[in-house]
């Protein structure tokens, strides 16, 4: 019997500019767990200049870049990106941005020198330069609902301070690491369907909970409910691994 | 008498370090001599009687040394050299304080030094090179160098040091690399390939630089080589490759056991593998007939070379043929296993993965690896190293049947001799002090000699 499957669509932001930190990792993951549920998992490459059919993704991935190549997306990110990612949002897509792009998604990134570079506002984070980078593994107790087990692992670096305003909700307690800024333990930020992050690893393939919550909390919005479970010992040993040396912490 | 303090206490801390069985003894002689006095190097480069060669880029450091030092003692010079990978500051004084005599001075004709990207504005300094060969710049261990950017900038300011009788070598199909080389004062002298023959198709993954400096455009290549090395241009015309003062062409690739190329109306005949090593040989030749070898003699020379520790280093354990290769960041494990795969035709793998200081605590990179090159090709891949599990999970998402992830070495090479059939080989690709550990393995088994040995 033929079937039409259905089909589950990333949207990669800045794919050959903003992918420093292993950030292919994280598409590979949400296309194949998308497919081992039969899903056709189709990837849309955003670079510069392309803001074709973003209606039609599910999940926005955006993450970091140095600043040469940071620098180039911005004038883009304003121009053609902006205003289709808002409403996707508003739409019920997902957005998923680490580092430089968790920051390029807030009010703001402010440098050493007090100059301030607008980002496009989605969620309500600021970003200060600080001095001292930020390096190394971190352990976060999450506060999302539905995420089973309740901690998340990566490796953060980042020399940004991001501060959280009132509509956004941080993603976890940092139990080892930094976190947003070294000084509230808050790592990463919640708010409506954007979930903004330090932690790179690269983060979804050690943490496929996460992974799924956020395939889940996309799917929502077609009336898919449920994802089938899969056998995820391979990931969950290597997520133990950096819990492990959280507890010698 | 300072200087002969100096050396003497760097001295009996490497001989010491050795007895002990610590280490090769290749750093910690630098570090005692250096705190006795400072300007030790700068003295004993000084005593070098043609002068020194000063060697960086992300990949390929240890074994372009290896090369040029080959050549230059096939030419009856006397050459010292920091050979086991040790290339920080202290690596490079302490090569010098081995061949150092009773008074504390330097008896040799010249001096090859690899040096670590970070470091080369010091060793520059100190050492007066005579040329500086920049081979790439890839993305590597960002939790360790920080951004590219970064480190490109710092190798500008080092060659535009450079003394002015010095020549700066470098490799003109790196976009990053040749964006140094057009900011200087004096014109370089370019290396680059020429061969469409073994070029890729498309960018991989791990490919980074790639924008134009001036406008920002992404550049477009016409051949791809090596991760982002090949032939580019800036679609507005703003910024190319610039052309190669010495190129190598006609290149024949056999898989990990040799390669041939023509260079300068020569033919280069090497006993190493891959694409990558066709760069290392080239910048080699460049540097050498810069400094006045003649291209027959290198040609010639070249037929004998042996490989460094670590670097497509071969072994014989239990009937099966180990081969060694250290592959310590994207650019470089792409290449790694395009050759172990596409060239060797290798089945049989162990892929080792550390996240110790050296090998950079950050390992996400693997997933910037087209591991995928192993589906359905590979019989066998044992994960091996501290972070065996994480490269368990990369090889799960690029559908490649892995053996299960083994994080002791001892382990991880039985699971490799056993998957392995007599008379075949094994590849065994791995970050640098994973392939110490195993190293370490092989040597209590008998199957190698210790590292400095070597």
């Amino acid at each position: 019997m033929a079937r039409h499957r259905k089909t589950f669509t990333v949207g990669w932001l800045y794919p050959d500019l903003m992918n420093i930190y292993g950030d292919r990792g994280n598409i590979l993951t949400l296309l194949k767990r998308a497919e081992w549920r039969d899903y056709e998992s189709r990837l849309f490459e955003l670079g510069r200049g392309n803001a074709k059919r973003m209606d039609e993704v599910d999940i926005f991935f955006f993450g970091g870049g140095q600043d040469r190549e940071q620098a180039l997306v911005y004038a883009d990110l304003l121009e053609t990106k902006q205003q289709p990612l808002e409403r996707a949002v508003a739409s019920g897509a997902s957005v998923l941005a680490v580092c430089g792009g968790y920051q390029l998604l807030g009010h703001y990134y402010q440098t050493g020198d007090g100059e301030r570079f607008p980002g496009i506002g989605l969620i309500d984070v600021r970003t200060e330069a600080g001095k001292r980078r930020f390096i190394g593994d971190v352990v976060v107790d999450a506060g999302l609902i539905d995420l089973q087990p309740t901690t998340l692992v990566g490796f953060e670096n980042h020399s940004g301070r991001t501060y959280l305003g009132p509509k956004a909700k941080p993603l976890g307690r940092v139990r080892m690491g930094f976190g947003n800024n070294g000084e509230d333990r808050t790592e990463g930020c919640l708010q409506g369907g954007v979930l903004g992050t330090y932690l790179h690893g690269s983060l979804l393939p050690k943490n496929p909970h996460l992974a799924d919550h956020l395939i889940r909390s996309a799917l929502r919005r077609r009336g898919i409910m449920d994802l089938a479970p899969l056998n995820d010992a391979t990931e969950f040993a290597a997520h133990e691994k950096i819990l492990s040396r959280a507890q010698r912490f | 008498m300072r200087r002969a303090a100096a050396v003497w206490a760097g001295k009996a801390t490497g001989a010491l370090s050795r007895i002990s069985r610590l280490g090769g003894g290749t750093t910690l002689p630098g570090d005692v001599a250096r705190a006795i006095d400072p300007d030790v190097l700068r003295k004993l480069s000084r005593d070098l009687k043609q002068g020194a060669i000063v060697i960086t880029g992300t990949n390929g450091k240890t074994t372009t040394a290896r090369l040029l030092s080959w050549l230059l003692e096939g030419a009856g010079h006397t050459v010292v050299s920091n050979r086991a990978g040790a290339n920080l500051i202290f690596g490079a004084t302490a090569a010098a304080l081995e061949r150092a005599g009773a008074d504390g001075r330097l008896d040799a004709d010249w001096g090859v030094f690899e040096i670590d990207e970070a470091s080369l504005e010091r060793a520059v300094e100190e050492i007066q090179p005579r040329a500086a060969i920049v081979l790439n710049l890839f993305r590597d261990q960002l939790d360790r160098y920080g951004e590219l950017e970064t480190i490109a900038k710092r190798i500008e300011k080092a060659l535009a040091r450079l003394p002015e009788t010095s020549r700066a070598v470098l490799n003109a199909d790196d976009p990053r690399v040749a964006e140094i080389g057009l900011n200087l004062d004096r014109k370089p002298f370019w290396f680059g390939l020429d061969d469409p023959t073994v070029a890729l198709q498309e960018l991989p993954h791990a490919a980074d630089a790639r924008t134009c400096p001036h406008c920002g455009a992404s550049l477009v290549f016409d051949a791809v080589y090596v991760g982002h090395d090949g032939v580019y241009r800036c679609p507005n015309g703003d910024f190319a490759r610039p052309a190669p003062d010495l190129a190598a062409s006609h290149i024949e690739l056999n898989g990990f056991d040799s390669l041939s190329m023509g260079v300068s109306g020569v033919r280069i005949e090497l006993p190493l593998g891959g694409l990558y090593n066709c760069y290392n040989a080239l910048a080699a030749f460049a540097a050498g007939t810069q400094l006045g070898l003649e291209p027959a003699f290198i040609a010639d020379r070249f037929r004998s070379f042996r490989a460094a520790f670590g670097r497509q280093e071969r072994l014989e354990a239990k009937g099966r043929h180990l081969n060694l290769v250290l592959s310590k960041n994207p650019a470089g494990f792409n290449e790694t296993l395009r050759t172990a795969i596409d060239l060797a035709g290798g089945k049989y793998l162990l892929i080792g993965l550390n996240d110790q200081r050296a090998d950079g605590t950050d390992v996400s990179w693997i997933w910037d690896v087209d591991f995928e090159r192993l589906r359905e090709r590979a019989k066998l891949v044992v994960p091996a190293g501290n972070r065996a599990n994480d490269l368990a999970v990369r090889l799960k998402y690029a559908g490649v049947d892995a053996a299960p992830p083994e994080s002791d070495p001892s382990r991880a090479l039985d699971a490799l001799i056993d998957g392995t059939p007599e008379g075949e080989t094994a590849h065994l690709l791995c970050t640098y002090t994973a392939m110490l550990d195993l190293r370490a393995e092989l040597v209590r088994r008998g199957w190698a000699k210790p590292y400095w040995e070597t």
